[in-house]
């Protein structure tokens, strides 16, 4: 059994169309992302899963349960916690706790072992009114509080948004443990580089998928060389690529631009001296240009770019 | 329902309330407004209204013209607190005096007075008060009332001796000297009292602190997200609307209570009426502006508009049609229609009764009925208005 | 652009002071001890570091390092503790210096940017007004932005109904609408699609090109490649400043994400 199903799922606001037809499973003990920009439609998918928002079309399923009929069984066993939840900023850090475990009728002591990883971090900090904790502890005692019930399925919608690196980075290896413990995690993020931490991931774009399925087997999916280059004037050098008509697409990605070829029968070899005799006809010496293996911003700026130009 | 699970709900809803006392304790800035405004505002009242007269101004009709009225008129004349400006030549005269202005009240001697009054046991004379001066009104007549009561006595004496004088000792007797002071109102004849401000204040305030603190409180969660979480947990929605209106109503009680001392021992309003009762149909009144209160925060979802709806939809309507500023009787007919959609004006209208006029409930059961059904049909709106999703 | 003689000369004329050449020529920002205290707390703790005419310059720190309250400093938002800031030639230390200052930068967060319930043009018009440029010089430049934005037929939309992807684009625009020397740009690109988000950065680098200085703060480390030299705030201090290239090496690290991790991962201090 899935923890989570969600079958052609459709909801607009008004004229404006955030789901478009979303379908996927969560399997139990499996960290799910979704990954996107805002106003894709991540935070309609979390709403319908939290049996907030009633969908327009398609159905879903929580732990075997309909979310538009057994919501009320629904809430009991999940822990929500929405985007930019903000807590509340005039109650301190243990009073904050202690209210979300009294609301599911339990105590922190009795679910201390939950929370614990997690909460050993804020406890210095505990009488501090939450308002005045920084984003990354804001978000730990956010994640506190939706699993001191002990629930079976956990929806985040986009914790890390705003948050530090390092704050981040140890956001996912508390993500890691508790799926370590059985717990079915459905996140969601607008950093790509998070991608690669979950399981299985969608890549959301104006309330469709692009696509579904594990990080490694999404980039494995991309088919076109994909060389990165870089060189003394990286600015004209963007320019001057994107003027080559053999070049599908190139981006800058840190200190090296990524450059997507169009399919050819040439080999990699003979793509790359191309490209470096038409750079250095434009006047750039001192090239690096070596073929890469993509990442998942990669593949998503590929695949939004081929659904804009169908 | 288990009891284990009776019990979890009770602990959970205790547990909130608590969470929302903090939430109000700590923003000390708006709990000082709430328990300080109503405080002020009454001590303002108060203040603006003396209650202290001097020199009022007396016309006199005097048919009558012979010694006790002479004597009357001088001590009145006399007296620090009136100064007599007129002798008028009819009755009629009074309506001209007081749009004039020449006169803030008249008295109307019958003729033949000290006739009567030592004779017959029965001189009559009466005040005639500017109703529209309330401030004035009132008080002119206990005055007036007082120093005819001694001159009463003095006439009393005065007749007693004369007819010990003229039937020789151990004549003993009552006297049967009696003037009846009777009391007339123009413009105001239901003589509103200047306290009338009282049950206003209290309706506003009362009104305010309810229906609009609620809202807000309720309206701010769905703004900061919380709601989201509250929504998706095993708490029952509703008892999270209930357990914000708990502090609100304790808060109001507790502002009614200050209101209502304040008027009793600062400005000294002569409440007649049964104080229980008064507290009773407040508390009443209490319940209807929070159940407006909680309609209102299943309305919108912005603070701002929260504070709209409550502070001109309601406040506005409370103040001006409830009778507090004006009368509602000289309005047109269709604002008094207005006036009574808003639950305030019937408040107020049965506090007025109760404790400026001194009447009993049962002279107020109409209004006590009608709050009752605002209450009714208002919590049964907001119930089926009440969505435990987005 | 103004050249550094030139701007001596009219700071000047403006202040009626001389400048004691605390700024170096062909430097916009540069502070010595800049110091910001809330009661004990020091939220920004002696920083001290320059910042070149059209360079990227990149800001960066953990959540509750400092950062903002020193971007505000440098702003003119908030008033030092001690220390001395010199900014496109005004000294904070002095009121007036700090009301001239405000009209030669820019400033776009992702927070605020633009006015949702106005529409494109009224919102360019407003802050070409708040910046005291004519009406025809507004008038002008707005179609030529609109053009360059590709945003010419969408002129009468409302800011709210644009994509965020637009909005930042055209935010940002109307940062640089009066040529500021500086642009401060907080977190301007949290949100946006990866495709938009380069789109924007290639913007920047137009922007530097045309020698206007662009000092930004992200979370994004990739982006952190994209500047001529990053700072790491750490603590309220400057833990790190250097082109990511020499960072990297320094610190033998493959990425400027690693780079930032060691550096930030030492923090003490929790606000």
């Amino acid at each position: 059994m899935y923890s989570i199903r969600a079958e052609n799922l459709t909801k607009s606001y008004g004229g404006n169309e955030a789901l478009r037809g979303v379908s996927f499973e969560v399997s139990p003990g499996e960290i799910f992302g979704i990954i996107g920009p805002d106003g894709a439609g991540k935070t309609s998918i979390f709403r319908i899963l939290a049996t907030l928002v009633v969908p327009d079309g398609g159905s879903a399923s929580v732990l075997g349960l309909d979310v538009v009929r057994d919501y009320h069984e629904i809430r009991r066993r999940v822990g929500y916690m929405p985007g930019r939840f903000s807590l509340y900023q005039d109650l301190s850090v243990e009073e904050n706790i202690r209210f979300f475990a009294t609301l599911f009728g339990t105590t922190l002591e009795e679910n201390y072992g939950m929370v614990k990883d997690i909460y050993s971090y804020l406890e210095p900090f505990r009488k501090r009114k939450a308002g005045a904790l920084s984003g990354g502890m804001k978000q730990k005692l956010a994640l506190s509080c939706a699993l001191i019930h002990k629930p079976e399925v956990l929806f985040l919608d986009e914790p890390t948004t705003g948050v530090d690196p390092v704050s981040r980075k140890e956001f996912w290896t508390m993500l890691q443990r508790l799926k370590d413990q059985g717990l079915s995690i459905l996140v969601s993020t607008p950093y790509m580089d998070e991608a690669t931490l979950c399981d299985r991931i969608a890549l959301i774009r104006k309330g469709v998928f692009l696509d579904t399925d594990s990080p490694s087997e999404i980039i494995s999916k991309f088919d076109l060389p994909l060389l990165a280059v870089s060189g003394p004037h990286m600015a004209s050098l963007l320019r001057d690529i994107r003027q080559i008509p053999q070049v599908f697409s190139c981006f800058a990605f840190g200190d090296t631009h990524h450059v997507v070829m169009r399919p050819s029968q040439d080999s990699i070899d003979a793509q790359i001296n191309f490209l470096n005799t038409s750079l250095h006809a434009k006047g750039h010496n001192d090239l690096s240009i070596r073929p890469i293996r993509p990442n998942v911003e990669d593949c998503y700026m590929y695949l939004d770019s081929m659904e804009d130009r169908l | 329902m288990t009891a284990m699970e009776t019990m979890k709900d009770a602990r959970r809803f205790v547990s909130f309330v608590g969470k929302e006392f903090n939430h109000i304790l700590r923003d000390t800035r708006t709990l000082m407004v709430l328990l300080v405004m109503p405080v002020v505002m009454i001590v303002l009242f108060g203040f603006a209204l003396s209650t202290e007269i001097k020199d009022v101004k007396v016309a006199v009709y005097d048919p009558s013209k012979d010694a006790a009225t002479a004597r009357l008129i001088a001590q009145i004349d006399a007296s620090d607190y009136f100064t007599v400006t007129d002798m008028l030549d009819g009755e009629d005269g009074a309506l001209d005096a007081f749009r004039s202005n020449s006169a803030d009240i008249v008295l109307v001697f019958e003729d033949n007075f000290y006739h009567r009054a030592v004779h017959d046991g029965d001189g009559r004379m009466q005040v005639i008060v500017d109703g529209s001066n309330t401030n004035i009104g009132s008080m002119a007549v206990f005055y007036v009332s007082s120093i005819v009561s001694s001159f009463q006595k003095e006439l009393a004496r005065e007749t007693l001796m004369d007819q010990a004088g003229n039937a020789g000792e151990g004549a003993s007797g009552t006297s049967q000297v009696n003037i009846s002071t009777s009391m007339r109102m123009l413009y105001n004849p239901q003589m509103k009292s200047a306290f009338n401000f009282v049950p206003g204040v209290m309706g506003m305030i009362l009104m305010l602190v309810c229906a609009m603190m609620t809202s807000v409180s309720i309206v701010r969660e769905k703004e900061r997200g919380t709601m989201e979480v509250l929504l998706v947990s095993p708490v029952k929605p509703f008892s999270v609307i209930l357990a914000k209106a708990i502090p609100y109503f304790v808060i109001s009680a507790f502002i009614l209570m200050t209101i209502i001392c304040l008027s009793v021992f600062l400005i000294k309003v002569p409440v007649s009426g049964s104080l229980m009762w008064i507290v009773l149909v407040s508390l009443l009144f209490i319940l209807v502006s929070l159940s407006i209160g909680i309609l209102i925060s299943t309305l919108v979802s912005q603070q701002e508009v929260a504070i709209l709806i409550s502070g001109m939809v309601l406040m506005l309507p409370t103040m001006l049609l409830s009778g507090m500023l004006f009368p509602v009787e000289s309005m047109p007919r269709i604002l008094q229609w207005i006036s009574y959609c808003v639950p305030a004006k019937w408040y107020i209208d049965s506090i007025k009764v109760m404790m400026i006029q001194g009447l009993g409930i049962k002279y107020c059961l109409d209004c006590v009925l009608v709050l009752f059904g605002f209450l009714t049909v208002i919590t049964g709106l907001s119930v089926f208005k009440f969505k435990d999703r987005l | 652009m103004i050249s550094g003689e030139n701007t001596r000369k009219r700071i000047m004329e403006l202040l009626g002071r001389e400048d004691d050449h605390f700024l170096k020529e062909g430097d916009v920002i540069r502070t010595e001890g800049l110091t910001k205290c809330f009661g004990s707390f020091t939220a920004v703790d002696h920083i001290s570091f320059t910042v070149r005419q059209g360079e990227i310059f990149g800001f960066l720190g953990a959540n509750g390092a400092g950062k903002t309250t020193a971007m505000k400093m440098l702003c003119g938002l908030s008033r030092p503790t001690s220390g001395r800031a010199v900014v496109a030639g005004y000294d904070l230390h002095y009121n007036r210096d700090v009301k001239h200052l405000k009209k030669v930068i820019g400033y776009m967060s992702q927070k605020f940017s633009l006015y949702e319930d106005l529409k494109v043009w009224e919102n360019i018009r407003l802050f070409g007004g708040i910046y005291g440029m004519k009406d025809d010089v507004i008038a002008e430049k707005t179609e030529d932005l609109l053009r360059r934005l590709d945003l010419t037929a969408q002129r009468n939309r409302m800011v709210r109904d644009l994509p965020l992807g637009w909005k930042q684009r055209l935010a940002f625009s109307v940062a640089i609408f009066h040529e500021p020397r500086i642009v401060f740009l907080d977190e301007p690109t949290g949100g946006v699609d990866p495709a938009t988000r380069r789109g924007f950065w290639e913007m920047i680098y137009d922007a530097a090109e045309r020698g206007i200085t662009v000092f930004v703060t992200t979370h994004y480390m990739d982006e952190a490649e994209y500047c001529n030299r990053v700072s790491i705030m750490v603590d309220g201090k400057i833990e790190a400043l250097d082109s990511p290239a020499a960072l990297k090496c320094k610190y033998s690290a493959p990425s400027m994400d690693e780079v930032f991790r060691l550096l930030a991962g030492k923090a003490k201090r929790e606000e």
